[in-house]
């Protein structure tokens, strides 16, 4: 099959998917819904839970499980390392850091129509993303050793001073920070999604328009350019956007792992390494994920909600684990 | 006779070394041209900056009399390709797919392979016969395979010229052959230029047309292979004594030490 077929019918799949993982979600929770009493009758409570919960909240986990998938296959793409992950690169800790500073400094406000947290928490990403690249890349070639050392201790300098903000913090403020590194999806409403969306759109729509020169990229920066790649824009693209989009949607749910790692792959192990491929359909599945993971987060343990990011490194974990002991083929460079 | 491409002045340095001290060169088409010379003479330096994709601090280079930094990036891949001296492969592509990627020049961002793109990778493939491979993983294959491969991508680009960084490196006797022989093939074919590093003494004298040893950043000498394979030239290239010995109308090169 020949990558454009591949590309539809991968596509046409995974999103049939997401709408069905959607469906279930919208309709799954502690409280019991019945889809025609809240579309058609005017039981109120129904309503409000249908529009103003369940929906954004689906929504919203799509927006985050895509894209936190997409950036972390563009990451994939520029270190040139399937351990490359928001999460694993310390982008997630900055976008994290770079919102409690801003929500400790009262920074609520929003500037130029923008929410000031999610503009603190870009600067943190993508200082950190430039930070990891430069140390981890030596002589045009990225030492995985030194990526992933400069990942680890990126993240353990920002949970520090995560941990430094809170031990100044009083009770409250101390458990609401715990609650939202782990990651979670609960406080959303509709407005909170168009928010993300703003940021979230060009990000990815930045990565999917280079998907092709990342093919080219992982033959190295000489035959790519050699290829007609211009091989800094490309990675000052990734740089940016994956920035914008991860840290968009981490200033709203947390620091949600995993699913940047996992999601990539997952689809490598099944549909092979193109990125034109990969990147679209890592929003898809990554989407699907999230929504299922947060519909588990919110059902398992009822009427108790347990954080989404518990849900998605437990079973993320588990499952990646369990696919590499099975899959034969080596995938890990 | 037509110049295809041509360095003016050429000087380039990293960290502040200098590695490539005011060269001037220039390669008819149609011409098969070897590099030579000792490790860290500036011959990787010099192919990337033929290809544009470093650029020279001091100098030029022309293609076709237009100035290659003039020319957009996607433009001088169709005429140009580049086969480095050990090709990375960041995720497990087949070798089709590798193989394709020499289309990439030729298509637009979001458009795909066409038919014909596919028709021109599997001949390039054929070329080089590592059809049998297309289906393997890039990461699973050998050595002198992947070089293949490579070749076999630098092909499909369908360029005038093509800039080889030791095309012989990984490869067994027959296959460093079969290379030296498809380079002349592809030149009397379809007549591309090629330039190629290489340490082979031994193959330069078969198959190359003209030689230029590079020494310290600076062409030392050039010319024909015959002109250059001589005791007094290659000993003060490669700082050591050589023996040249002439038998059955072949040459033969030997380190005296």
């Amino acid at each position: 099959m020949n990558a454009k077929n591949k590309l539809i019918t991968s596509i046409s799949v995974l999103f049939l998917l997401w709408i069905l993982v959607a469906i279930i979600s919208i309709f799954t929770g502690s409280y019991e819904l019945n889809p025609f009493k809240a579309i058609f009758s005017g039981d109120e409570l129904s309503r409000t839970i249908y529009f103003r919960i369940r929906i954004p909240r689906v929504l919203m986990a799509a927006v985050a499980g895509g894209t936190l998938a997409i950036a972390g296959a563009s990451l994939q793409a520029l270190f040139r390392n399937p351990l490359a992950a928001p999460f694993t690169l310390g982008i997630s800790g900055g976008a994290s850091l770079g919102a409690i500073i801003a929500i400790r400094l009262g920074l609520g406000n929003t500037f130029l129509g923008f929410s000031s947290i999610s503009i603190v928490s870009f600067i943190f990403s993508i200082f950190t993303i430039l930070f990891v690249y430069s140390v981890s890349k030596v002589h045009g070639v990225v030492a995985t050793g030194r990526l992933l050392l400069a990942g680890v201790v990126v993240n353990f300098l920002y949970s520090a001073l995560i941990l430094f903000i809170q031990f100044f913090s009083d009770f409250i403020q101390s458990l609401q920070t715990i609650r939202w590194i782990m990651g979670s999806l609960d406080i959303v409403e509709l407005d909170t999604v168009w928010k993300t969306l703003i940021f979230a759109i060009p990000g990815c729509v930045i990565l999917l328009s280079i998907t092709k020169d990342m093919n080219l990229f992982a033959l190295g920066d000489d035959v790519a350019s050699s290829l007609g790649v211009n091989v800094g824009m490309m990675e000052k693209k990734i740089y940016f956007a994956t920035s914008l989009a991860v840290s968009a949607v981490i200033s709203v749910t947390g620091p949600i792992g995993f699913v940047g790692l996992i999601i990539p792959h997952v689809l490598r192990m099944i549909i092979g390494v193109d990125n034109r491929i990969i990147l679209p359909c890592s929003f898809l599945l990554g989407a699907s994920f999230l929504t299922a993971a947060d519909t588990v987060s919110r059902t398992i343990f009822t009427p108790i909600e347990i954080p989404v990011g518990i849900i998605t490194a437990s079973c993320g974990g588990v499952f990646f684990l369990w696919l590499l002991m099975r899959m034969k083929k080596e995938v890990i460079v | 006779m037509e110049k295809i491409i041509e360095g003016q002045n050429i000087t380039f340095s990293y960290d502040g070394t200098e590695v490539l001290k005011g060269i001037n060169i220039s390669i008819s088409k149609g011409k098969i041209v070897g590099v030579l010379g000792a490790n860290g003479a500036g011959k990787s330096t010099l192919l990337k900056i033929l290809c544009g994709i470093l650029n020279p601090k001091i100098g030029r280079i022309l293609y076709k009399s237009k100035e290659i930094k003039n020319v957009s990036k996607r433009e001088i891949a169709t005429k140009i390709s580049y086969v480095p001296q050990n090709s990375t492969f960041g995720f497990p592509f087949t070798v089709a797919e590798v193989v394709l990627m020499g289309r990439a020049p030729y298509i637009g961002r979001f458009e795909f392979e066409r038919d014909s793109d596919w028709k021109v990778a599997i001949n390039a493939m054929e070329t080089v016969g590592i059809k049998y491979l297309q289906d393997r993983l890039i990461t699973e294959i050998s050595g002198g395979e992947r070089q293949l491969s490579s070749l076999a991508r630098a092909i499909a680009q369908e360029p005038e010229i093509m800039i080889l960084d030791e095309p012989a490196t990984f490869l067994d006797l027959k296959h460093k052959t079969e290379v030296m022989k498809l380079l002349k093939k592809l030149k009397d074919e379809k007549n591309i230029s090629v330039i190629a590093a290489t340490h082979d003494i031994f193959s330069a004298m078969f198959y190359f047309d003209e030689i230029i040893l590079l020494k310290e950043g600076m062409i030392f000498a050039e010319g024909s292979a015959e002109e250059m394979l001589k005791e007094e030239i290659l000993s003060a290239v490669y700082e050591i004594g050589v023996i040249v010995k002439k038998e059955n109308g072949k040459i033969f090169v030997l380190p005296t030490e």
